[in-house]
């Protein structure tokens, strides 16, 4: 530990005289102008979509102050003529709104009903006592209904939903359901202190609105001041947080490839610290600044402190570990540019989409920014959705520090190879040559979190796709994904030639696939706690008799190693395919009745 | 002429030699365009005209009150199937069944107010869909109270689409995806720029006849070309999946601007500099600057490449010739001073 913070010390003395001196002064005053910046932003309000519509209104028309309409006043003729040449998207006669058919025009009038029934609120909420001007109440309460089909139909796209899916039985009219064939009792007091209380919500509008639980039990809501269903605002919020991880571990990336290109990490190899320790030891100053802006955030927001940390440090973690294995690996600094937008489009993407689906779908909770916006909305995130979100990106931390550790020489932090050359030697070093078996035996399992988080993102990707082609897709690419986890490292063995005989290549694929069918039944496992099962996921993990997938994995792992074996390595992609074609079979024919 | 030919075949061939870069702009591309396939259905769960007709999802309310009442119409005028009952149980019963997909309940009110009963499914999907069908409903009913109780209330028979996709799509998609090679193009230009610093080959290119000068021209005008590559990719790839960009040359102008504006810009950052890690550092935070700067003076490039994509009406060949301005005098600036600059010692 003492060795870990001495490295981390150094890197942030490196830090200080790299961005000190003259210049320093210059990248201080930036740095300030940014925050100066970033809090007018804040202060200002940002409106995306300014002067996106053009809006023409009578003299008698009502004031629009909404940044987003290009206001024209001009008399009922002109407006008409040029709503007609288009030169208007709508025009407002006083309180009478005219459009053109096109799909412009549409829009600036949703836009512009909106933003005119939000006035007509205000006015109404003002000028009127409470009863008269919110009549209409309602409280929703919630019935279970019994197990069975949804009454969602085939239609020509299948919801995200699918309606083959069996949903897990829930318990039939247990006692504990709300009486609701009571009369309501009168609650004018509490009834008015709620509208009260949606009103002021509503009138502040934006984030406030979202900290209020969904819906919730027996609650009374008010049609006109329902907040809006769809999460994107949620989303898009919870992903502010992330923004500061992914700005730090670029800049980690940078510091670390700088110094493997200067070989002054090389240097470090020669005094008595691990390469473990110089790896923590440079990535804490990064991690605490992260979770210390992480940490601000919640705190201006007023969210959970507590769960905050708890959800994005395996988020940060697994978001450094991304980064720590691009540093170790690229060549260039083009190829850090390049790469580095790359893993951060597909963070952003696997992050991110899921969230989206937070309610529609369980499938939201493979990402952490669903459990974000839980925290947002004030819910309770269940520990059997915290540990399917997070465990994964623990595990994937791990291991990329594992194998950081074993790339960690001379040779390989010093040459410039091909990528693929690359990888298959960090794959190569990660395997204890003096333990081929068991090292076999745990490849397969350590790879399993990246299959496990590929797959489940697959099965998001495909999900608003027609089921046959999902399933289809699906099959095919989480086959291949497997397969290449499964053979990975012994084609790793194969090229470094440490593997002499065929009965040892059987063997050590055979155990290999054991290992990974052991592990992808514990992943499983985990998954189904929080997880409907539904024919995707049947798609990907091969429903079945506990012997038979096994069989599967050790028949499709052996093809692709002893083709490769066989033809040499420049053969991997025909043996890998081979090796697909039987798992893709195979999982097709369980699944046959769905096709 | 022929030197600078030479110098800019040279810095083409290292991005094009570099098989990993083009293979991340194609994943890149690949996981864009899955992610705004997803998105787009994703946000159709959200709209009940979709709901109905691409899932054809038809929600049955059981309806416990008065059957004349304008909410019947109002909710069957929104393609909901309304089913009587007398009786709350016999409703509940048929909820359980599965027969039913919500229940209504409507006491009978002699004051200014209707306190109302709605029943969902316990599962939250189901709830989300039926709050989506029930929204406009449910407010059209509270206007008609409204109106019982001597309120008037204006603008109701407006019709118009839901405005928040069309809203997503112009202001943040399309400058997202227009800017974000401008922002790469930055990036490499300071990539080979202080590549040629810190591997001290700047002074063996110095010592041939080519002018300093041309030298970074070069590395710009790849860098450039690598981003109109994207950009074109891109407003090919909405015009696929059927997104109207109304003025694909004047977008595609101005992106071209900024793009060229951002490089010199980063250039003669890293030129300053002449280190990667303190350049990239400066250069997003200067980006940072400045798009909330140019925002404040409502000069935002990304709201000109909104309304250039929307087809706002007035919004032309004038705006993006303004643009021009602030390139050309970067690029002035940045000729005249470059030699100084990379021969200052930082």
């Amino acid at each position: 530990m003492k060795k870990i913070l001495t490295i981390s010390k150094w890197e942030l003395t490196r830090i200080r005289v790299r961005f000190g001196g003259r210049s320093g002064f210059i990248i201080l005053a930036i740095i300030l102008l940014a925050i100066g910046a970033a809090y007018l932003a804040y202060q200002h309000g940002m409106v995306i979509s300014k002067g996106i519509y053009t809006l023409g209104i009578s003299f008698d028309g009502p004031v629009v102050s909404d940044q987003r309409f290009q206001v024209i006043r001009l008399e009922p003729d002109l407006g008409h003529v040029m709503l007609s040449k288009g030169a208007l998207d709508v025009y407002l006669d006083r309180d009478r709104i005219i459009s053109r058919d096109d799909e412009r025009s549409q829009y600036t009038t949703g836009a512009l009903k909106e933003y005119l029934e939000r006035q007509e609120l205000l006015r109404i909420a003002e000028q009127y006592d409470l009863n008269r001007a919110f009549p209409l109440r309602i409280e929703v309460s919630s019935l279970e209904a019994r197990d069975g089909d949804l009454s969602i139909e085939p239609g020509h796209q299948t919801p995200l939903v699918d309606e083959t899916e069996e949903f897990t039985p829930a318990p039939v009219l247990t006692p504990k359901l709300p009486e609701i064939s009571e009369p309501i009792p009168p609650r004018a007091e509490s009834t008015e202190a709620s509208i009260r209380e949606q009103l002021d919500k509503w009138q502040v509008g934006g984030l406030s609105g979202m900290k209020e639980s969904f819906l919730s039990e027996g609650e009374i809501v008010i049609p006109s001041l329902m907040p809006p269903v769809i999460p994107l605002a949620h989303v898009m919020f919870s992903f502010l947080f992330v923004l500061p991880i992914l700005f730090t571990s670029v800049f980690f990336a940078a510091s670390l490839t700088e110094e493997r290109l200067s070989r002054k990490l090389v240097v470090l190899l020669s005094t008595p610290v691990s390469p473990l320790q110089v790896i923590l030891g440079k990535m804490l100053p990064y991690v605490v600044c992260s979770l210390a802006v992480i940490m601000a955030i919640t705190i201006v927001l007023k969210s959970n402190l507590l769960l905050s940390i708890a959800i994005f440090l395996p988020v940060t973690l697994f978001i450094f570990s991304a980064y720590l294995i691009l540093a170790l690996t690229y060549r260039t600094f083009k190829d850090q540019t390049f790469l580095s937008i790359l893993v951060l489009s597909a963070i952003t993407a696997y992050l991110v989409i899921p969230a989206l689906l937070v309610g529609v779908s369980d499938l939201s909770y493979i990402s952490p920014l669903t459990l974000v916006v839980e925290m947002l909305r004030g819910e309770i995130v269940t520990a059997n959705q915290y540990l399917l979100a997070t465990i994964p990106l623990f595990l994937l931390f791990l291991i990329t520090v594992f194998i950081g550790t074993r790339v960690f020489n001379e040779e390989y932090l010093s040459s410039f190879k091909p990528l693929h050359i690359k990888a298959v030697e960090m794959l190569q070093l990660a395997v204890n040559i003096n333990h081929l078996n068991i090292s076999a035996f745990l490849s397969s399992i350590f790879l399993l979190p990246a299959v496990f988080m590929i797959e489940l993102a697959l099965v998001v990707l495909v999900s608003n796709m027609p089921m046959l082609m999902a399933l289809w897709i699906l099959v095919i690419l989480s086959a291949t994904i497997e397969e290449i986890a499964k053979s990975a490292s012994i084609v790793g063995l194969l090229h470094s030639g440490a593997i002499r005989t065929r009965i040892k290549l059987a063997r050590l694929a055979t155990l290999s696939a054991l290992g990974f069918f052991s592990g992808e039944k514990l992943f499983l496992f985990l998954a189904l706690g929080v997880l409907t099962e539904s024919t995707h996921l049947s798609a990907i993990f091969g429903a079945g008799l506990l012997i038979m997938p096994l069989v599967l994995h050790v028949v499709s792992t052996g093809t692709v190693c002893l083709i490769t074996e066989r033809l040499g390595g420049k053969y991997y992609p025909l043996a890998l395919a081979m090796g697909t074609t039987i798992h893709a079979a195979y999982n097709i024919f369980m699944i046959r009745t769905f096709l | 002429m022929r030197v600078y030919l030479s110098l800019l075949k040279k810095e083409l061939k290292s991005i094009s030699r570099e098989k990993t870069i083009i293979f991340a702009i194609i994943i890149q591309f690949l996981i864009a365009s899955l992610s705004s396939v997803i998105l787009s259905g994703i946000l159709a769960f959200y709209d009940p005209v979709a709901l109905v007709e691409n899932v054809r999802f038809t929600p049955r309310v059981g309806y416990v009150g008065d059957i004349d009442s304008p909410l019947v119409e109002y909710l069957r005028s929104n393609r909901i199937v309304v089913r009587p009952f007398t009786e709350v149980t016999t409703a509940e019963a048929a909820f359980r069944a599965r027969r039913l997909d919500a229940i209504i309940l409507v006491p009978e009110s002699h004051s200014d107010t209707v306190d109302m009963r709605l029943i969902l499914p316990k599962m939250e999907t189901m709830r989300i869909f039926m709050l989506v069908m029930l929204d406009e409903p449910l407010k059209k009913y509270e206007n008609y109270l409204r109106e019982n109780n001597g309120i008037q209330v204006s603008y109701q028979d407006a019709e118009g689409k839901p405005h928040s996709t069309y809203e997503i799509l112009y202001a943040v998609i399309v400058p997202i995806l227009m800017l974000f090679p401008a922002l790469v193009a930055g990036s490499i230009v300071i990539d080979t720029v202080s590549e040629e610093f810190e591997n001290k080959t700047f002074e063996t290119l110095m010592s041939t006849p080519v002018s300093a000068g041309k030298v970074f021209a070069a590395k710009i005008f790849v860098a450039v070309i690598t981003a109109i590559m994207q950009m074109v990719m891109w407003v090919g790839l909405l015009k696929v999946n059927g997104i109207a960009i109304y003025n694909p040359v004047h977008l595609l102008t101005a992106s071209v601007i900024f793009a060229t504006t951002i490089a010199f810009g980063a250039a003669a950052i890293a030129l300053f500099f002449k280190d990667r890690e303190r350049s990239q550092f400066v250069y997003s935070m200067t980006l940072i600057i400045i798009a909330v700067g140019t925002y404040l003076l409502n000069l935002s490039p990304i709201s000109l490449l909104t309304r250039l994509s929307a087809g706002v009406q007035g919004v032309g060949i004038l705006e993006i010739a303004l643009c021009t301005i602030p390139l050309m005098v970067i690029a002035i600036v940045f000729l005249n001073i470059s030699h100084r600059l990379m021969l200052a010692r930082r």
